[in-house]
């Protein structure tokens, strides 16, 4: 230990020091590079190193020059002696005493608190409305509707090649959450089987499944066209499109539902009515 | 081409198929920019590589082969056209060392008139889509943006840098992709890809789409080092590796008495605490 | 030195005079100024968070001047030429202004996020370090939960963050919440559709996460934050043990003026670290990512690392769900719902029920070094390595894609190792600390046997005999372990 003598700041003195001014210059550096029209990797260097230069040069001047002595708090018990608390028991029963007795005053007390309480909760119903039948059904609902494509143009069959994949919405609802649809043309040799039931529900080999995923929601964007899987790329969900967009890996425990496909007098493919489930994720009374 | 509708004279359509047979070779040879003696040289050219490169696996008439284990070796090529053929070809997918690899992007087995001449020869073996001719200038960088969102990122990722399909594939980065091979690939639906036609985007469209593919290439990052610009994965690693780590260096270095040798004492100072 | 210091002093009187003639504060001051902080490294962890935090306010205020929650159409027409003239919200539009248009605004985005990720990083090092040293034990587990409950809330507040911007990635995350609030059994339709104003994506979510974001959250946090250095004042630090160190005094440096120093240079130092990241890597580059449509999504979709376990017990849990007369708990309740649950609710209970099984209720001010006490360790590695597959879970993609795998493998492979890496990792741990204080020469906790835990849990346990149970370091037992 060297002997105390302000004079020889020494090694830790100077490094302290160019630390400052390091951060001096980075901070004047900052400023220009701001006022030249800005440069985001320079400002960010030029703040890091303002900032790690003042922070270094004081944790040197910390380390090198504040007292190191080592210091010992004593801990004092946490709880307090009996008789403060039995203090304070009493100054608060003090004040409780006069009212408890009075059984009517409290019961009457509560009960309008209580009432107050619940009568605060109902503004909170204006937040949102009453979930109804929205979650179980789609713009599709009810008759028929052109599919169209994102522009609103319809679809007619010979635009979706074999091996296609288009998303469609109902006619005049493009940007409705619930009802992107894909419409996917599969290979007539691929082994397509419709579900019992829904032998026509689609227009020669053009299927429409609904896109968002059974499991959280997200579009099931990813066609694997030779194998014909469908693949959600946020959980892995996988289905396939051949055997009703069943799921065959993945956290996904339903079927993508499917649309009713038929034509138009123009030609043009329309959805006879809504998906065959309620469209994406569940809910505790889905099936109701 | 032509309907067959009953009102129509068997005169009439010939000479539709006329016009529109002269325009069709009228086109490719502005296209082409060859001669038409050089057409004959390259039918001869692409059959002769065909049957050296090609046609153990995909058969003569480009019908695809079945092994005599009953497994197929090769794919027919009648539906592949032009799109399909060009697509293989030039990003060296094909032709493929045994019929069990994967096909992945490597060195071109053929180049320039070669290139050319068998992929036209595959074309003449069935009908299929055309290889468009791509033109970036002027292309609608945004609207390709749009179209590649909506069509390309589920598979090829936002930054193009692809993504994992399931039971083992994978759609491949775009990173190295040509602007033509682009194009061939969305018309053809190489492997597990869909098939993109003209009907669904059409030649602008598809022309800012390719555009927007070679914008992610290099696209602008204005933050900094782009770290993948596939979001919160390396993100994390970074936070964690550098940013969690230099902190507790940070921290251990404060936190602990010594590395500087202490120049100075404080004169009331009773002695050092610490034994 | 000391002529300067005297002129100094009657420099500064008169402020500090005036100031203690009207709030007396003197002796508090000094009190404060002469707290004794305990001489180790890992105790300024938790500062790392605080000062994350401060700058998170700083930034995020600055933000907020340039920043639009509104889910109004507009049309872009900013610099960014790739998204010209495309339909996005005001939001999204104010943030690619705030990144391309605003001098310093893409610094400031950056460094907000980078903090954020900070942040969490440097909660959840020092909840380890509380953990592992015993520092919740008795008189400190009300900070514990206050600790825990800032945890959650830092969690909920990055989330809330990241998806107001309305680009891709973050509509797809939000598009997840609701799904998961969705499966809640009975209320979910009611809470889903009170939070987000109706259906997905519903009129006012963007909105009303901002006034969460920015308000709510940041007051609650600033508050507990309060209360929780607070009662550290109160508590005094906990120390390792050493010599002089005892569990009725704190030994360690004063806070005037050495530690003071060094807690200032650290802000300064983790403020540089933020502004590096900030400045020189590029975060969220949202204008890749485009603006929100539900009907669209990227590959290699994943949420910010601290949300990264959830997706990723998403991600690995089976196609199950429960369905019964009509009524259905949904496949992501469980993962989703259930899991975060379990997680924070052990955390908040873990002080009692460890006090529980060890019948240990005393006060504890001297820390425990991890190998002594090898079962919390182990089974707090353990927990370390449950979290960590299931974050790898949610980069199975991006880990597929950059190894060449098959992603369902992958997937395979996590649904066991979620599993059986934990149990790995613990009996390593508790093989390795028993090892160590073997060598060492140090003593063990006293040991409890398997089969008396659920009575303890239950509190029926009546201890045999007072004395407490020797510590037994070498003795291979197969029907009797140690815990904690």
């Amino acid at each position: 230990m060297t002997s105390p003598e302000p004079t020889s700041g020494g090694a830790a003195e100077r490094l302290a020091a160019a630390c400052f001014l390091l951060a001096t210059a980075a901070a004047i550096g900052l400023a220009v590079v701001y006022w030249r029209g800005g440069q985001t990797q320079l400002e960010g260097i030029m703040l890091a190193v303002a900032l790690g230069g003042i922070g270094m040069g004081i944790v040197v001047v910390a380390k090198a020059f504040l007292p190191d002595e080592e210091a010992t708090e004593a801990r004092e018990p946490l709880a307090s002696p009996e008789a403060e608390v039995a203090k304070l028991t009493a100054d608060l029963e003090s004040g409780e005493a006069p009212v408890a007795r009075r059984r009517v005053l409290v019961a009457s007390l509560g009960a309008a608190l209580t009432a107050l309480g619940a009568s605060l909760l109902f503004p909170i119903r204006s937040l949102g409305p009453r979930p109804g039948r929205g979650l179980k059904t789609t713009p599709y609902e009810g008759g028929r509707k052109r599919v169209v494509r994102a522009d609103g143009t319809p679809v007619r069959p010979a635009d979706l090649p074999e091996d296609g994949v288009i998303t469609v919405w109902p006619e005049g609802h493009t940007d409705a959450a619930d009802a992107p649809t894909l419409l996917i043309h599969v290979r007539p040799n691929q082994g397509f089987r419709p579900r019992p039931g829904r032998e026509g529900w689609t227009i020669g080999n053009i299927v429409a499944y609904s896109k968002i995923c059974t499991h959280v929601g997200c579009p099931v964007g990813l066609y694997q066209a030779a194998e014909g899987l469908l693949l959600c790329p946020c959980h892995q969900s996988t289905f396939n499109v051949l055997e009703g967009a069943r799921p065959i890996f993945g956290p996904a425990a339903r079927s993508l539902p499917q649309l009713p496909l038929a034509l138009d007098a123009a030609g043009y493919i329309v959805a006879t009515g809504d998906f065959s489930d309620p469209v994406g994720p569940g809910f505790w009374d889905r099936e109701r | 081409m032509s309907d067959r509708r009953p009102g129509l004279r068997r005169r009439d359509v010939l000479a539709v198929g006329l016009v529109l047979a002269t325009a069709l070779v009228i086109t490719s040879l502005v296209i082409s920019r060859r001669p038409a003696a050089a057409g004959a040289d390259q039918q001869a050219r692409g059959r002769e590589l065909y049957l050296t490169g090609c046609v153990s696996c995909h058969g003569v008439k480009g019908e695809g082969v079945v092994g005599p284990d009953g497994r197929r070796r090769g794919p027919s090529l009648q539906t592949s056209g032009e799109a399909g053929a060009y697509y293989y070809l030039s990003t060296g997918r094909m032709p493929l060392g045994s019929s069990d690899e994967q096909p992945r992007r490597k060195k071109r087995a053929y180049e320039g008139a070669d290139l050319d001449a068998l992929v036209a020869y595959v074309a003449s073996l069935g009908t299929g889509p055309k290889a468009p001719i791509v033109h970036l200038a002027g292309a609608d960088l945004a609207k390709g943006g749009e179209l590649y969102r909506a069509n390309c990122q589920a598979c090829h990722s936002a930054s193009g840098s692809g993504g994992a399909l399931s039971y083992g594939r994978a759609a491949p980065s775009l990173h190295s992709a040509q602007p033509r091979e682009i194009a061939a690939a969305m018309r053809a639906g190489p492997g597990q890809m869909p098939v993109f036609s003209s009907r669904e985007i059409g030649g602008r469209d598809l022309d800012a789409v390719v555009r927007y593919v070679q914008y992610l290439r290099t696209p602008r990052d204005p933050g900094g080092l782009p770290i993948g610009r596939i979001g919160p994965i390396p993100e994390g690693f970074v936070a964690w590796s550098i940013g969690m780590v230099a902190l507790l260096a940070i921290v251990a270095w404060i936190g602990t008495r010594m590395p500087i040798r202490r120049e100075v004492e404080v004169p009331d100072q009773p002695g050092e605490g610490s034994p | 030195m000391s002529r300067t210091t005297r002129a100094r002093r009657a420099k500064r009187e008169p402020v500090g005079r005036w100031i203690d003639d009207r709030l007396g504060v003197a002796k508090l001051a000094r009190t404060a100024l002469n707290k004794v902080f305990p001489d180790h490294w890992s105790f300024m962890i938790g500062e790392l968070g605080l000062y994350s935090f401060v700058i998170l306010v700083l930034t995020g205020a600055y933000l907020t001047f340039f920043f639009r929650a509104s889910t109004t159409e507009v049309t872009y027409a900013g610099s960014y030429d790739a998204l010209r003239g495309v339909r996005m919200t005001e939001a999204y539009r104010s943030a690619l202004d705030i990144s391309f248009d605003v001098r310093a605004g893409l610094l400031m985005r950056q460094i907000h996020h980078w903090a954020a990720l900070l942040f969490l990083a440097s909660i959840v090092v020092h909840l380890g370090r509380v953990f592992f040293t015993g520092a919740f034990r008795r008189p400190r587990e009300i900070n514990w939960m206050v600790g825990v409950t800032l945890l959650i809330l830092a969690i909920f507040n990055g989330f809330a963050g990241y998806s107001l911007l309305d680009d891709q990635l973050s509509g797809t995350g939000l598009r997840i919440a609701y799904s998961i609030a969705l499966s809640i059994p009975v209320a979910g339709t009611w809470i889903t559709s009170l939070l987000f104003g109706g259906e997905f994506p519903g009129p006012d979510i963007i909105n009303r996460l901002y006034v969460i974001h920015i308000l709510i959250i940041p007051a609650i946090i600033t508050v507990l934050l309060t209360v929780h250095l607070a009662i550290v004042v109160r508590h005094k630090h906990t120390q390792f043990p050493g010599p002089g160190r005892r569990e009725d005094n704190v030994v360690g440096e004063r806070m005037w003026p050495t530690y003071a120093a060094k807690a200032t240079g650290l802000f300064f130092l983790t403020a540089a670290v933020v502004c590096f990241l900030g400045g020189v890597f590029q975060i969220n580059p949202i204008w890749i990512y485009g603006p929100f449509d539900a009907a669209q999504v990227s590959s290699a979709s994943q949420p910010d690392w601290y949300m990264g376990w959830l997706d990723g017990a998403l991600r690995i849990m089976p196609g199950w769900e429960i369905r019964a007369f009509g009524f259905e708990i949904p496949n992501p309740f469980f993962p989703g719902v259930l899991l975060a649950g379990l997680t924070f609710g052990l955390l908040f209970a873990w002080p009692f029920l460890e006090a529980r099984v060890t019948g240990d209720h005393g006060e504890h001010h001297i820390d425990d070094r991890p190998r002594q006490r090898p079962v919390r360790t182990a089974l707090g590695v353990a927990t370390i390595a449950f979290y960590v597959i299931l974050f790898l879970g949610a980069g199975a993609d991006v880990l597929s894609t950059t190894f060449g795998l098959s992603v369902n493998s992958v997937l395979w492979t996590f649904r066991f190792a979620v599993f059986v890496a934990p149990v790995v990792a613990g009996s390593v741990t508790y093989r390795l600390c028993r090892e160590l204080c073997r060598r060492d020469g140090l003593p063990m906790a006293s040991k409890v046997s398997w089969g008396e835990i659920p009575s303890r849990l239950l509190g029926r346990h009546r201890p045999p005999d007072a004395s407490p149970h020797p510590a037994e370091p070498d003795e291979p037992m197969p029907t009797h372990d140690e815990l904690v």
